[in-house]
């Protein structure tokens, strides 16, 4: 039924929840607590989880009196049921809506500030403070702000790319560099230069959007080392997430720390400031559209509405690949898994090998990767195909993949020299119901267990031969 | 991915009706101001729901019908600036949408009769919007259609059924439903609208009336704020009658049996004429049909 | 010929959009591309005689076009400028075009009969016979809709020795498509069974009221079909349901379809080609000439007012309403319609009520052809703003701001070089894209709601 399948189509995406939401689920309540005073926290926290989730809080957002949790489960029809756990669940575990067999009823925290948010007023100063407007020097453009966090980020990540292949690039700072290392995307080896890891080359492929909540993440794993107070880093983030693009941001009524973070924010490309000690900055796209999901990061391509954001690779069934683009990071992108043919001005022709592929899938890169990564840049043209890519192509590179699997080893213990085959039989029978059988032979009476099988097959065969005797 | 939605709102601003909604003889009495600033709320409910969502509001007011906030529009020069205490696009919103109004009220003048509020006029240009009619006017274009926003259209109505406009709105509904646009209604105030049940019913959407005119906002966020795709899983209330009367073409009074003539449609022009009878089926046995049809003769 | 006559005719076949271009007034019938050839041929005697239909039907008749002499290249030598003028004109022409006189009935039901078996895999019509028949019924289903908007159709396939239902009867062409969208749900297989299929259909249709037409359309491409009864109970049936069968066949002519059309009224047609496929295809879109003209004649003979129809407009009862017998088929259900002259409930419009013989149809059925009751006035086309200096900045329907420079240097005849349409009601300017949408999907004017 077609009606059917693009029903689980459409459901399929409030499954995946957003990288940051488990980092939260993780912290301490009376972290969540302290980030839910500000409502532009709770206003960003709002977009990052699922519709379900972001209707549920709506509708107990108004209500003053808890809910009985059966007058709220009747509004859900049958085949969503499970999916209600789900958001009920995630929003528990972010302590937004406190477990409960009874009745439901938002944090007061969460539901006071989210008001707030929502209806405007209060004086959190949450939502960052303007500033003034300075007659001597013009803002900045829209389109300088683009072009500043695009030299940023793909400073980071041309930086990555060429690691693998010995030319050396401009540097990124320090403080990037540092963060690289750490998140094990880079790797120092006796103090020679960085090397990518296969970490890195699967980060590459990535969505923008993807790499930089990784990024973030990773950056605050490391606020929490440097004894940096979570809950304001967060925050500030949050507040980013909700700044206008193109205005200037005063510094004023920020802390200590998060002073210090608009310094590392800066190396990655997501704030702008004149200079270090100036008292204003912007935050640019890259901070803006922190909380959207959508892939609109113009940053990633240039210029914004570009036919570049449409996507650039023509993929044909021959193996070949047309990539349209004179970016150097986006052909050094395509390097990692194809054969240079050609280059021209704005175009890269290249084959799909197997020595390509493989050397790709050698670096840590899978095939869903590369085939991923080739349907979200797809060239426009391409989308009127359907399947986009070539099925024999997309067939052949996990082929490929599967060439790499074909011997798999595991860690066990070998049974044999069995007295008789009935003992022989009863032993393997209770390895089968522990399902921990990886290889049988009757004839020569012997089986392979795994590892965590043995103690109890050697128990069992203990206790017979002991009952036996 | 997640598809960001298209929201349409469409206000029915009769000032007689909305003066006549606040009167404390109501059980629910529900003042314009009230119904202002719960609707707000909504409209950055739904605009704080995803960074994508984007938002128009029509009204309809006597005899007119005027766009009064559009996200795909530039932001007016004279907006306060931003404050550090609350998201700048809700302020925007709040301020253009208020403003506008005010205004159109304040150019309404005393007058000694108001005429009809101009419902269609609203729904057609929320049809025409570029969000909506860009499925019209690229159905081919390179671009790829899931990354158009999904739309749809809340009606907030307060005015009894206009017989007149019965052609037009028939008109708009079914161009709706050609483009896949729901069209959701809730009936703030005054009778059960036949016309836009209709239009709920065969675009999708819900029609509700609201009984407990205090807790509109929260009818509003339970059964309007949630985007098509979420519908499938939450029971969001639909109407439970639908009336499928028509309006009859001499008195424009709304019928459930009519006559319908066959001698237009076979002849060269394609000619439908609804005779009106009297409501009850005994008085259809006895009233004469009219000799001339008057529309094809 | 009118090429010879006519400077910028093109000769192209009648598929191509490109024809509605720069031809004189001869063929005003041909608003949509699609509705070409087959309807022409009816009406070539009324038309005198220069019905470009007639003249070439098929491509290879036609003599060699040099398509690239219509372009002009601007002064940069871009052809973006040439190209977006062209697409726009052709769409005002068609605007301008008088509404073409077409008979429709009121309520069609049609059920197509699709042949899903092995031979439907030949490749004698490119891509193959299976992928053409798709890509035609969609134009098709399209088209039928167009013309005869109160009627409804339903899908049955033949495969496998079996009918299989498809697609369910319905008024939207959009069920209807999609119910043939997927492609591979209807992958050919096994015989055809022109029986169980026609009984299928007949089966789906028996509810419907009398007024109504009931037809098959067969699309065949098999040269047997495997039935298991007689086939001939099956045509009585139909003949005494007046139910009109219909033939295309793909592959060559068989007794028994030919029997089929005959003895129901319906058309019997072997598909010469590609082109000659479409056009028995769209012969049968419009309502039989036949049948209109005995309706007219006779209706022009007796008084008018007896071809008034009652009709009923009835009440949906919801999901939730508490469960009664039907009076169709005497089953338990929640959900229904009332008669509003018996209260009775039906569970299916249009009908007839069976208790009291009401014919009951929903107003939106009806209401669906009121477009071309009252359609919105063609906008003028504003040349200057010299007349009116307080015109509106923005377009009146989608806000966006007007170009203040004209566009384009020369004016030609129905083009605005503002970009700016007027409504000769309401004197509201719009503009073209809003213009086209407003009278080819809307049908109502925002501006004066009419």
């Amino acid at each position: 039924m077609p009606s059917l399948t693009t029903q689980s189509e459409t459901l399929t995406p409030e499954s995946i929840p957003h990288t940051l939401l488990p980092f939260l689920q993780s912290q301490s309540q009376n972290t969540l607590t302290r980030l839910y005073q500000r409502p532009s926290s709770c206003f960003s926290i709002f977009r990052l989880t699922g519709p379900l989730e972001r209707q549920i809080i709506m509708n107990l957002l108004w209500l003053e009196s808890a809910i009985p949790i059966a007058t709220m489960s009747a509004w859900v029809i049958r085949e969503g049921k499970k999916l209600y756990d789900a958001a009920l669940t995630t929003l528990a575990n972010l302590h937004i809506l406190p477990q409960s067999n009874v009745k439901l009823a938002l944090n007061p925290t969460f539901k006071a500030s989210f008001r707030q948010a929502i209806t405007g007023g209060g004086n959190s100063s949450s939502f960052g403070v303007p500033a003034e407007k300075d007659d001597k020097r013009s803002t900045n453009t829209v389109e300088t702000l683009d072009a500043y966090a695009l030299e940023r980020w793909e400073t980071i990540l041309h930086y990555m790319v060429s690691s693998g292949q010995g030319s050396l690039p401009t540097k990124p700072s320090q403080g990037v560099l540092y963060l690289l290392q750490r998140s094990g995307l880079m790797t120092q080896n006796h103090g020679s230069a960085l090397q990518i890891t296969s970490a890195g080359f699967q980060f590459l492929l990535h969505t923008p959007h993807d790499q930089l909540w990784d990024l973030l993440l990773q950056y605050l794993h490391m606020a929490e080392e440097r004894q940096m107070d979570l809950v304001e880093v967060l925050s500030f983030l949050f507040m980013l997430s909700t700044m206008d693009l193109g205005r200037e941001y005063s510094t004023e009524g920020l802390s200590e720390t998060q002073k210090a973070m608009l310094e590392d924010l800066r190396d990655y490309g997501l704030v702008w400031q004149r200079k270090a000690t100036s008292k204003r900055f912007s935050p640019t796209r890259l901070a803006t559209t922190l909380t959207s999901s959508c892939p609109p990061l113009p940053t990633s391509t240039g210029t914004s509405g570009g036919p570049q954001s449409q996507g650039f690779i023509v993929l044909e069934t021959n193996y070949r690949i047309y990539a349209y683009t004179d970016k150097p990071l986006q052909t050094a992108v395509l390097n990692l898994f194809i054969t240079m043919k050609y280059r021209f001005p704005n175009l890269v022709v290249g084959m799909l090998t197997r020595e390509s592929v493989k050397k790709a899938l050698s670096n840590g890169i899978s095939a869903e990767q590369i085939i991923s990564y080739l349907t979200t840049h797809a060239h426009p043209q391409m989308r009127k195909n359907n399947p986009l890519l070539p099925v024999t192509v997309q067939d052949q590179i996990r082929l490929w993949e599967l060439e790499r699997n074909r011997l798999k080893s595991e860690e066990g213990y070998l049974y044999k020299d069995f007295g008789s085959h009935a003992d022989y039989e009863y032993v393997l029978n209770y390895a089968k119901q522990l399902d921990v059988v990886l290889w049988e032979n009757t004839s020569r009476r012997c089986f392979f267990g795994s590892l965590d099988g043995h103690t109890n097959i050697r128990g069992f065969i203990e206790r017979r031969t002991n009952g036996a005797v | 991915m997640e598809k960001a939605s298209h929201l349409s709102v469409i206000l029915d601003l009769s000032p007689t009706q909305w003066h006549l909604s606040a009167q404390s003889s109501n059980q629910y009495p529900l003042s314009i101001h009230s119904f202002l600033s719960q609707l707000l709320a909504f409209l950055n409910a739904h605009i704080a729901s995803k960074h994508e969502n984007t938002l128009a509001v029509f009204g309809a007011f006597p005899g007119k019908s005027v766009m009064l906030y559009s996200s795909t529009d530039p932001v007016a020069d004279d907006v306060p600036p931003a404050d550090a205490n609350s998201y700048s696009s809700f302020k925007v919103v709040d301020f253009t949408i208020v403003r506008s109004i005010m205004n159109e009220f304040d150019a309404l003048g005393n007058l000694d009769e108001e005429p009809p509020c101009a419902l269609v006029g609203a729904l057609t240009k929320a049809l025409c919007c570029k969000s909506i009619s860009a499925h019209f006017h690229s159905p081919n274009a390179v671009e790829d259609p899931a990354v158009l926003p999904d739309p749809r259209i809340l009606i907030l109505s307060v005015s009894p059924d206009l017989s007149t406009s019965y052609i037009p709105i028939m008109n708009s509904i079914f161009s709706a439903q050609k483009l896949k646009v729901t069209i959701d209604v809730c009936k703030v105030y005054g009778p059960d609208a036949v016309f836009l049940q209709q239009a709920a019913h065969l675009t999708g959407g819900s029609y509700i009336f609201l009984e407990r005119r205090d807790a509109l906002l929260q009818y509003l966020t339970m059964s309007f704020l949630s985007p098509p795709a979420l519908r499938q899983v939450l029971a969001v209330p639909k109407q439970d009658k639908i009336d499928f009367r028509a309006a009859c073409f001499c008195h424009k009074n709304i019928v459930d049996v009519g006559f319908v003539c066959s001698v237009c449609l076979s002849s060269n022009h394609i000619l439908f004429y609804v005779v009106k009878l009297w409501f009850t089926y005994m008085c259809t046995v006895f009233c004469q049909p009219v000799p001339v049809c008057s529309t094809c003769r | 010929m009118p090429s010879q006559r006519d400077g910028n005719y093109m000769n192209v076949d009648s598929d191509s959009d490109i024809s509605l271009l720069g031809d004189g007034d001869g063929d005003y019938h041909l608003r949509g591309k699609n509705k070409g050839k087959g309807k022409a041929v009816d009406k070539k005697k009324k038309d005198k005689g220069k019905s470009k239909a007639k003249d070439q039907a098929y491509t290879w008749e036609a003599s060699y076009t040099r398509s690239w002499d219509t372009v002009q290249e601007d002064e940069a030598g871009s052809l973006q400028g040439a190209v977006e003028d062209w697409i726009a004109r052709g769409r005002r022409r068609r605007l301008l075009a008088p509404a073409a006189a077409i008979r429709r009935t009121i309520i069609r039901h049609l059920i197509l009969l699709l042949d899903l078996s092995t031979s439907m895999m030949d490749r004698d019509m490119r891509p193959t016979r299976f992928d053409l028949t798709l890509e035609y019924a969609r134009e098709f289903i399209t088209e039928w809709f167009d013309q005869n908007p109160l009627g409804q159709i339903g899908v049955v396939g033949m495969r496998a020795g079996i009918g299989e239902r498809i697609g369910e009867m319905s008024g939207n062409p959009q069920d209807v498509l999609k119910s043939i969208a997927d492609r591979h749900r209807l992958e050919p297989t096994g015989e055809p069974s022109l029986q169980n299929a026609v009984d299928m259909a007949r089966s789906s249709m028996s509810h419907l009221p009398t007024h109504s037409s009931r037809e098959i359309l067969v699309i065949f491409g098999s040269l047997t079909t495997c039935d298991p009864g007689n086939i001939h109970d099956t045509l009585d049936a139909c003949v005494k349901n007046k139910i009109r069968i219909s033939v295309v066949a793909l592959a060559a002519e068989m007794k028994i379809c030919r029997e089929l059309c005959d003895k129901t009224g319906g058309q019997f047609g072997v598909a010469l080609n590609e082109g000659h496929f479409k056009d028995l295809l769209f012969e049968l879109v419009p309502p039989p000439a036949q049948r209109a003209m005995t309706r007219a004649a006779g209706s022009g003979a007796t008084n008018p007012a007896a071809d008034l129809m009652m009709m009923g407009f009835p009440t949906r009862l919801p999901d939730t309403s508490p469960a009664s017998l039907c009076v169709c088929h005497s089953e338990m259900k929640s959900e229904g319609f009332l008669c509003p002259r018996c209260m009775a409930k039906v569970c299916d419009v249009p009908t007839d009520c069976d208790i009291c013989g009401l014919m009951i149809v929903s107003s939106p059925h009806l209401a669906r052809s009121y477009h071309h009751l009252f359609p919105v006035k063609p906008y003028d086309a504003i040349g200057s703003l010299a007349d009116t200096p307080d015109a509106g900045l923005a377009c009146h329907a989608c806000a966006r701001i007007f170009p203040t420079t004209a566009l384009t240097s020369t004016s030609t005849e129905g083009m605005s070089p503002l970009n700016r349409y007027r409504c000769p009601e309401c004197h509201n300017d719009f503009c073209g894209d809003c213009d086209v949408f407003v009278h080819d999907v809307v049908h109502c004017c925002p501006g004066c709601g009419k």
